[in-house]
């Protein structure tokens, strides 16, 4: 197993990072009721590994088998039938689902299944958990129908059934939804948090960590505690006593986006725009998911930028992120932010430069 | 009343009502009349010259006489029969004419109403302008004529023709009294009163008009002729004026020529041997119509001037004036011919695609050149049935009945409208494409060597390279000539015929020609028109001559004149032909040099014009996104000034408005907010459009990039239902490739693994492999033979491109193989991942193993393996009384007692054989990390590390005890890979294998 999921806390207890998080919960769990949680943080800051941490607090070790299936759902909507498949990951105790699998039709899944799985009663009721949990991974990918259609049966299935849901964003989780849970912020684990991690794990895998190294991984990191552990061991395999001036390697795909901000800063034309848009594509191919790769462009270009533009530049790249969530065709959105700083640092160009 | 005004579109009349202050009567009257008189206005005129008016209306005031009033009737009939409108219109227009026409005359007004009336049948507009008088008489006569109908509801007159049409007349009571007060003092003003009652100057009026008829009728017979022309010739001008010669053609000399030449090609294997030999008159039409192509890029006006005389002399004696120039185009024209004709034989395309918009004359092409090259056509079009039995057997007749037709002309195919029918047309172009692939075969069976030679001068000059059938003697009879025509060259049907076909693509012909050869048919028909309201009604239809000329006919026999101002509303309707998605392209980013352009210029009802064209044009494709697809994938490539990239994130914002739209529309599924889609691609083309001609290309990255993308995410899902739940459940697929691709293609890669033999290999690398295996395992990678590898990948190693290569089963790889990226992770050798392969799946099956020998109640094995170790420590502290042994293996599982007893006793028995086999140890030994030792166990490992001996590690010692003991746990443990031996196989008893 890699590290990261050799070294992923198991329990509440262990938890290193978000330890404040952790007990609250557990207290939460022990001792009341608990509501229906809403998990949202940044990626690679650990809201699974609390989620799971939590079921196992409630149901113990049994949360922990899980199977996997891939379920094909007859909904009725309607004139038609549809046929939607899922895969949920189920223990005895708990249902977890990734709602948003289902595209645009995921207010069906949200109205018939998971009111279905949230109807039944667990069955072995006997013991000292009278309700079930549904976990719904990336909420916020739900369209906002199907989020309307979520507040009812979260209010009417409460007694049965307790919904954790999970998602990068809060601000795309309505309103409703919202007030109907307790929220739960988990931030992406600080620098120093990382460091932590490094070293508890360098620790109980017996390697010599000189000083400073852990501080240049986790800067490296990005603060994605996963990104971090991948990272760490990624050192570990190439070479193995550390050196504090080890080379971390990058991502492949950040170290793509660099070459192509520096392509945008070589020459503004149409031309090669129509080659960054080949090179955007590539990324938007292996599944790079366009919000970070116009995130990552503009932190790479803002690298490189003088500091009258970057205001600038930063305001159309909110401004071209937002029309690439309202749209679909992300290439659209991105190449338009591309061809707008081109625009805008070609005229900063020939200002100063004459 | 006034308001009315605008409504009345003559503008005769309108200068008229200006000039005058009318009663406002007679303006009712106006109003309602107006459809009918409008179409009454384009009649054509009839031949008589206006100076015969005078004599009948004399005639008629000579001899006064007095009907009953009953009789109107009947003389609005004889005004039918003379007139080929009908009486309503007759009836109903009449009032106003009079109205106008009295005014002019200071006779007395019955007489002047008869005349005038008379004179309207006849009037050219001219003649009313000149009207100054006020209208006196006829408010009176109107009343009359009113009552006379007799149908008065309310307001409203009705009046009722012979036909039993019923016509109603709007009629205001109070401001006729009013008038008919004015009009009786105007009268007795200029000529006293009517002496006659109007039932006299009724009939006065009828006799008139029958007296004219018969007059018009003998005078004038050509007019006659006019008339009854259209009713005699029922047949549609399209038919009666088609080009009946090759000469004649009015489609592009190029294509012509092509098609001809195409045509020719088979005369050597389709008439014998002797090639007939061109005749004069196709020789001569060919460089004819070749010098006419090469004038016509010099001077469009030569050209014109002299299409007009070719096409329409319909013989073949060769214009001296033109002859001269034209010798030396034919020189280098018949040698090509016979180049190409003589020698290659049956052409290296069997099939040939005509396509273009429709009218073009693409049918009318392929039966002249057909017939021009003496052969019978057989056309298959949409009305036939075209399932493919059906054309197999009619393909099959045309082929071989030759001999026995008694006019012994061999037959051409001509499939009109293949695109036409998606399922049924799917089944001619199934059955063309199997004849030619059955005639490809059977001449790669035959293997003609002699013209082999002439191949390679042929397919050089084609663009496609196709093999080039050419048929044998017994085959002869075989040779299928099939002329496919299509509108659409993309239609999906067609898809698989493109590759195989010819191509032509019509296009348009040029106004000129079209308008030369429409006058020549008006002239001929005796339809007077102007060459520039031809002009215009060409440009209109967009060239389409069919549509042209239907439109002409009807005009015709509606004896309407063309009408150059109003032709968008006397043409029957504008084409509703919904365009190709790369016309719209085209309109999108060329600017047009044409007349269409010069009209924008000069104000903007025209830039209005433009731009309903264009929108119309796009609505009527309909394909929104496909649109904006193409121009996104287009835009770049453009040439426009755009030094600031201004005009380029203007343009993408549109896109993206475009997108946004898309969006919603489709989320909320408000189709009709789809029509505010073209207004982006126009406000596109005001941005970037260019007068030089656009490389347009199908939008396909942006398919493509979809399809990867689900192609990409499929894998990695089917990746993740590969891995236990256990670890799967952290790892969604952004955040794989976001985070963890790369460092996991590292640490499945670690440089320290040197590529020796595995008994040669120190502890601590021979730990790195465990490592290594047990990651591999866990997230359920391998390596995996990839076939062919056509760009040695940048991840992998260099020297494997010759060897059968080994990639990443799931091809994690491939996620960051970037174009024009080159990583800097370093493959493992191929030695080792070889090593790799087979220890990972020695480890799998092991692992299978465990879980098979754990009892089945477990539901949840698939997560068995993967249990944390808390929990396992939690089984050793509860199952105090088991085994030590079973517990340092790990079992977390209780029931596992079951098996124990029986693993302790074979343990002494199988150490020896463990110890022999050393090298399968060490691959034991890579047992999953899952198990690895936990502190508190490791002191029990001890125990047994005088039996392990080599191993310093314990857990690996463990490890291998524990594998052992679960190969063990059953008696004997097979594995049989099939394709692996290939040794003699021969019966081998159990027990020997257990020595």
């Amino acid at each position: 197993m890699l590290w990261v999921d050799k070294y992923r806390p198991k329990t509440l207890d262990k938890m290193i990072v978000h330890d404040d998080i952790a007990e609250n919960l557990k207290k939460l769990v022990t001792e009341q009721d608990c509501p229906h949680l809403l998990f949202y943080g940044p990626s690679g800051s650990g809201k699974k590994t609390l989620i799971m941490a939590v079921l196992r607090q409630m149901y113990g070790a049994s949360a922990e088998k899980v199977k996997i299936e891939n379920k094909t759902w007859k909904v009725d909507a309607g004139s038609r039938t549809l046929d939607l498949e899922l895969t949920t990951l189920s223990s005895t105790n708990h249902v977890e689902i990734n709602p948003s699998e289902a595209g645009f039709q995921d207010r069906y899944v949200v109205q018939e299944i998971i009111k279905e799985m949230a109807k039944n009663r667990p069955i072995d009721a006997k013991g000292k958990k009278g309700y079930k949990v549904l976990v719904l991974n990336e909420v916020d990918k739900l369209s906002r129908e199907a989020q309307h259609s979520l507040r009812r049966t979260m209010e009417k299935y409460s007694a049965s059934c307790r919904l954790i849901l999970c998602c990068n964003s809060s601000s795309k989780v309505t309103e409703a939804v919202r007030s109907r849970c307790l929220n739960v912020r988990i931030n992406a684990p600080t620098e120093e948090q990382i460091v932590k991690v490094l070293e508890f794990i360098g620790k109980k895998e017996n390697l010599q960590l000189p000083s400073g190294f852990a501080a240049r991984v986790a800067l490296q990191s990005n603060r994605s505690l996963r990104r971090a552990v991948l990272l760490f061991e990624t050192c570990r395999v190439q070479q193995y006593p550390f050196t504090s001036n080890q080379a971390i390697p990058p991502m492949d795909w950040e170290q793509y986006v660099s070459e192509i901000a520096s392509d945008i800063m070589q020459e503004q034309s149409p031309k090669r725009l129509f080659m960054v848009r080949g090179k955007l594509y590539e990324l938007l191919i292996n599944c790079i998911p366009p919000e970070i790769i116009l995130k990552r462009l503009l932190s790479e270009l803002l690298k490189k930028l003088d500091a009258e533009l970057k205001h600038e530049v930063c305001r159309w790249a909110a401004y071209y992120e937002h029309r690439m969530r309202l749209g679909q065709k992300a290439i659209f959105h991105i190449e338009a932010f591309v061809a707008k700083f081109m625009s805008i640092y070609k005229a900063f160009l020939i200002e100063t430069f004459g | 009343m006034n308001m009315d005004m605008d409504d009345i579109p003559n503008p005769d009349e309108l200068e008229w009502l200006e000039s005058h202050a009318l009663p406002p009567e007679e303006e009712e009257d106006f109003d309602f009349y107006y459809p009918e008189e409008e179409v009454e206005q384009h009649q054509p005129q009839p031949p008589s010259p206006p100076t015969k008016l005078p004599e009948p209306s004399s005639t008629l005031l000579s001899n006064p006489l007095i009907l009953p009033e009953n009789q109107i009737n009947r003389k609005k009939r004889i005004w039918s029969e003379n007139n080929t409108s009908t009486t309503v219109d007759s009836t109903s227009v009449e009032v106003p004419q009079l109205i106008e026409k009295s005014k002019k005359s200071r006779l007395p007004t019955a007489e002047t109403e008869i005349e005038e009336e008379e004179d309207w049948l006849r009037r050219s507009p001219s003649t009313e302008n000149a009207d100054t008088t006020p209208p006196a008489p006829i408010v009176h006569e109107e009343k009359f004529i009113s009552r006379y109908a007799s149908e008065i509801v309310g307001n409203f007159i009705a009046i009722t023709g012979p036909d039993g049409n019923r016509v109603y007349a709007k009629m205001d009571q109070v401001e006729m009294n009013d008038n008919s007060l004015k009009t009786l003092s105007r009268k007795g003003y200029a000529s006293g009163l009517i002496q006659e009652p109007i039932n006299v100057l009724i009939d006065k009026m009828e006799q008139e008009a029958f007296a004219k008829a018969l007059q018009a009728s003998s005078e004038s017979p050509e007019s006659m002729i006019h008339h009854e022309a259209p009713v005699v010739s029922e047949k549609l001008w399209v038919e009666k004026y088609a080009p009946n010669s090759f000469t004649e053609l009015l489609s592009d000399e190029q294509i012509n020529r092509e098609v001809l030449l195409w045509l020719k090609q088979w005369d050597s294997c389709v008439f014998g041997s002797e090639i007939r030999s061109t005749n004069d008159d196709v020789l001569s039409a060919l460089k004819r119509h070749s010098s006419v192509t090469h004038h016509q890029k010099v001077s469009d006006t030569s050209f014109t001037s002299k299409n007009r005389r070719s096409p329409y002399t319909n013989t073949n004696s060769v214009n001296s004036n033109n002859m001269g120039q034209e010798r030396n185009n034919l020189e280098g024209f018949h040698g090509v011919w016979d180049k190409k004709a003589r020698a290659a034989g049956p052409p290296d395309h069997k099939v040939l695609l005509l396509c273009g918009p429709p009218g073009l004359g693409k049918t009318t092409l392929a039966h002249v050149a057909a017939k021009h090259c003496g052969y019978r056509v057989v056309e298959i079009n949409a009305s036939d049935d075209r399932s493919s039995s059906t054309i197999e057997a009619k393909i099959l007749d045309v082929v071989q009945m030759n001999s026995i037709m008694s006019d012994g002309k061999p037959k051409c195919l001509v499939i009109d409208e293949i695109d036409g029918a998606l399922g049924e047309g799917k089944g001619a172009v199934e059955v063309i494409l199997k004849m030619v692939a059955a005639e490809r075969k059977f001449e790669a069976v035959k293997g003609i060597g002699g013209q082999e030679g002439e191949k390679g001068k042929v397919s050089s000059k084609k663009k496609r390279k196709i093999y080039k059938v050419s048929l044998s003697k017994p085959l002869e009879s075989f040779a299928l000539k099939v002329i496919c025509i299509c509108n659409d060259l993309y239609a999906p049907a067609l898809r698989p015929l493109r590759q195989v076909a010819k191509i032509h693509t019509f296009v348009q012909p040029t106004v000129n020609r079209v308008v030369s050869r429409l006058k020549y048919i008006c002239n001929k028909e005796g339809f007077r028109t102007s060459s520039i309201s031809l002009t215009v009604l060409a440009e209109y239809t967009e060239c389409d001559i069919r549509s042209c000329l239907n439109t002409l006919q009807f005009l015709n026999k509606k004896n309407e004149k063309l009408n150059l101002l109003e032709i968008g509303s006397q043409v029957v309707g504008r084409k509703d032909v919904s365009r190709s998605a790369f016309d719209i392209w085209k309109e999108i980013f060329q600017k047009r040099k044409s007349k269409r352009e010069r009209k924008s210029m000069n104000g903007g009802s025209s830039l209005f014009g433009e731009f309903d064209f264009l929108h119309s044009l796009i609505s009527n494709r309909g394909e929104y996104e496909l649109t904006m697809d193409g121009i996104h994938e287009n835009m770049l490539q453009l040439h426009y000034h755009d030094p600031m990239m201004q005009k380029t994130v203007d343009c993408l914002n549109i896109l993206g408005v475009s997108d946004y739209l898309h969006h919603y529309i489709m989320r909320t599924q408000q189709m009709s907010l789809l029509a505010y889609q073209s207004s982006n691609a126009i406000a596109i083309r005001r941005l970037i459009s260019q007068i030089e001609k656009p490389n347009i290309e199908w939008p396909k990255s942006f398919q493509r990039h979809r399809m990867l993308l689900a192609e990409k995410k499929d894998l990695l899902r089917c990746w993740q239902t590969k891995i236990t739940p256990f670890l799967s459940r952290h790892m969604s697929i952004e955040s794989f490739v976001e985070d963890s691709l790369s460092p996991l293609l590292y640490i499945l890669s670690p440089r320290t693994l040197r590529p020796v033999a595995l008994h040669s290999q120190s502890e601590r690398e021979k730990g790195v492999l465990t490592q290594l295996v047990d990651k591999m395992v866990s997230y359920s990678i391998t390596y995996k033979s990839r076939k062919s590898e056509p760009l040695p990948g940048t991840f992998r190693h260099e020297a494997t491109s010759e060897a059968p290569t080994l990639a990443f089963d799931p091809p994690i790889d491939e996620f960051i193989n970037f174009k024009e990226y080159r990583s800097e992770h370093i493959g493992i050798n191929l030695a080792m991942k070889q090593v790799l392969v087979h220890e990972v799946e020695k480890q799998r099956f092991l692992q299978q193993s465990i879980v098979r020998c754990t009892p089945s109640d477990v539901g949840v094995d698939a997560g068995y393996q993967a249990l944390p170790r808390q929990e396992s420590d939690k089984t050793l502290s509860t199952s105090a009384g088991a085994d030590a042994y079973v517990e340092n293996a790990r079992i977390a599982n209780s029931k596992f007692h079951l098996g124990e007893s029986k693993l302790k006793t074979s343990t002494n028995l199988i150490k020896p054989v463990v110890n022999k086999s050393v090298e399968e140890d060490m691959k034991l030994r890579g047992h999953t990390a899952a198990k690895k030792p936990s502190r508190g166990a490791s002191n029990f490992f001890d125990r047994f590390r005088k039996n392990g001996g080599r191993d310093s590690q314990t857990h690996g010692q463990s490890l291998q005890k524990r594998a052992t003991l679960e190969r063990d746990s059953r008696p004997l443990l097979f594995k049989f890979n099939e394709g692996f031996t290939n040794a003699v196989k021969r019966p081998v008893r159990v027990r020997d294998l257990l020595l």
